[in-house]
């Protein structure tokens, strides 16, 4: 993938997911495109990359929220980083698993999401039912979708 | 594989570091200014981004105001249309009417000839008093010019030119105690003057006759024996019917003017006469000279109309403005001025008796 096509992607990213959240976010729930991207580029490029990138995407979404800045940040590289030890267990080229980690790591950011509020801001950071049990399966479905478009399927471990 | 991974470890360790340290110290400076600098860079996208959704998602709505201000273009044509045809008609009624004014013996009032011009200072002082606009001699306003204003579709009394200087005038406001109208009530077509109150915004109508039975809201418009206005201008509706004084042989009302003299900016002055500049442009004049009849009798004149109120009866002639079959209401020139009830004509062989 050429560096051009890389740069638009990962812009293209940040305005997908800034679109969905401002304009087509119902009661909160809205796809982590940025999660599901991370998730796959951990699949495909390996978790480095995918720990650099989250971490950037990470940033853009704590710049835009007023507290627990550095959270997101810390939650897309380690999800990265998971992803990254995952793919040598399960072959995440396939769709159907990484939709399934990509659900099962979803449900884990919020929880650990949760446990940074709990611990930096005295609180237990609960985003909602909504959001909790919406949210995850719609990252699986953006992660299969986005798996399908990738243009290199396939790449050699 | 073992490098990747063992990069991957120490770029974990390092980011979730980092991290820790943002979420640890979210006061202070370093991370203030991490996160100022984050956000110069990474905002502009959401920044940006919005705008031009923005303007996505205006396009249609301005299409559809382009498409809508297209059809709305073409009723303005059609209507600047029948306005030419409206405007031909009226002249050659007025035309008409001039001619048979004439022919009755009845002294045809001079025309006046209409200009706009805007208030050009208003004394904080003098409010209610009078107003500066600029036209003045060089567009033909000479002193005692009749000047209008406009509510909504209506034209309405404002007050008369009492000094003129080559580019600017002197408004003196009816709401000025010196100004005074010779009006009527719309109830019983009741006679008074009209005159200003010193520093209030209401108008006072005097000599009334004292049996007279007056309602608030009537409404008062010039008389046809005022001098200075058209006849049927609107000045004001009443407001207050003042307490009868046994010793005064008339009753009085105090009347709220049509126009507020603070929301007024723009009038209309009737000139008596044309600006040197618009005479140098020939007008419908040769033509109202060349419609000259001869001299006939009243008799001859009758028989001319009952003819042509034969003859219209089936037509369809387009109804003619009512000023000018109007007796009392003047030259053309004052044909937008009359009130609404005058106006109303039902059909052109009405209108025409």
């Amino acid at each position: 993938m050429s560096s051009l096509r890389a740069s638009a992607l990962f812009v293209g990213a940040m305005l997908l997911q800034w679109f969905w959240n401002t304009h087509l976010s119902y009661w909160g729930a809205a796809p982590q495109f940025l999660l599901a991207a991370t998730v796959l580029i951990a699949a495909r490029r390996g978790p480095v990359a995918a720990m650099l990138v989250g971490y950037v995407w990470g940033l853009y979404s704590d710049v835009l929220r007023a507290d627990l800045f550095g959270a997101d940040a810390l939650l897309y590289a380690l999800v990265g980083y998971a992803a990254g030890l995952v793919r040598r267990q399960i072959d995440l080229q396939t769709t159907a698993p990484l939709a399934v980690v990509v659900l099962l790591l979803s449900w884990l950011y919020f929880v650990l999401r949760g446990l940074l509020g709990l611990v930096f801001v005295k609180s237990f950071y609960w985003a909602g039912w909504i959001p909790v049990l919406a949210t995850p399966p719609m990252n699986a479905v953006a992660a299969m979708i986005a798996d399908l478009m990738w243009e290199n399927r396939r790449m050699p471990r | 594989m073992q490098r990747e991974s063992r990069i991957a470890h120490y770029v974990v360790g390092v980011l979730t570091a980092l991290s820790l340290v943002l979420l640890s110290l979210p006061l202070s400076s370093y991370v203030r200014a991490l996160k100022a600098c984050a956000g110069y860079v990474l905002d502009p996208l959401s920044y940006e981004g919005e705008r031009g959704y923005q303007r996505l998602a205006q396009a249609p709505e301005r299409v559809r105001e382009m498409l809508s201000a297209q059809i709305e273009n073409g009723h303005l044509k059609e209507e600047l249309r029948a306005t030419a045809w409206l405007k031909t008609t009226v002249e050659s009624l007025a035309i008409e009417n001039d001619r048979l004014r004439r022919a009755l013996g009845f002294k045809t009032p001079a025309p006046r000839h209409p200009v706009w011009a805007h208030v050009m200072e208003r004394d904080p002082l003098h409010w209610y008093s009078s107003v500066s606009i600029d036209a003045g001699e060089d567009r033909g306003v000479s002193l005692n010019d009749a000047v209008l204003g406009r509510v909504a579709d209506a034209v309405v009394a404002v007050g008369r030119v009492v000094d003129v200087s080559p580019h600017a005038a002197t408004v003196l406001l009816l709401t000025d105690e010196r100004s005074a109208v010779a009006a009527y009530l719309s109830s019983g077509t009741l006679e008074g003057l009209v005159q200003g109150q010193q520093s209030s915004e209401r108008l006072l109508m005097n000599y009334i006759n004292p049996e007279a039975r007056i309602a608030a809201g009537d409404s008062v418009y010039t008389s046809p024996t005022s001098v200075t206005f058209p006849p049927d201008v609107l000045i004001g509706r009443v407001a207050e019917i003042n307490q009868r004084d046994p010793f005064l042989a008339f009753q009085s009302v105090q009347i709220a003017p049509a126009l507020e003299a603070a929301s007024l900016q723009e009038v209309l002055i009737l000139r008596a006469h044309p600006s040197v500049a618009e005479t140098a442009v020939p007008p419908a004049a040769p033509r109202a000279a060349a419609f000259e009849p001869p001299a006939v009798s009243s008799a001859t004149v009758a028989a001319i109309l009952a003819k042509r109120r034969r003859r219209a009866t089936p037509g369809p002639v387009p109804a003619p403005p009512p000023a000018a079959v109007s007796a009392s209401s003047g030259t053309a020139a004052s044909a937008p001025f009359v009130r609404a009830s005058t106006a109303a004509a039902p059909s052109p062989t009405e209108a025409r008796r």
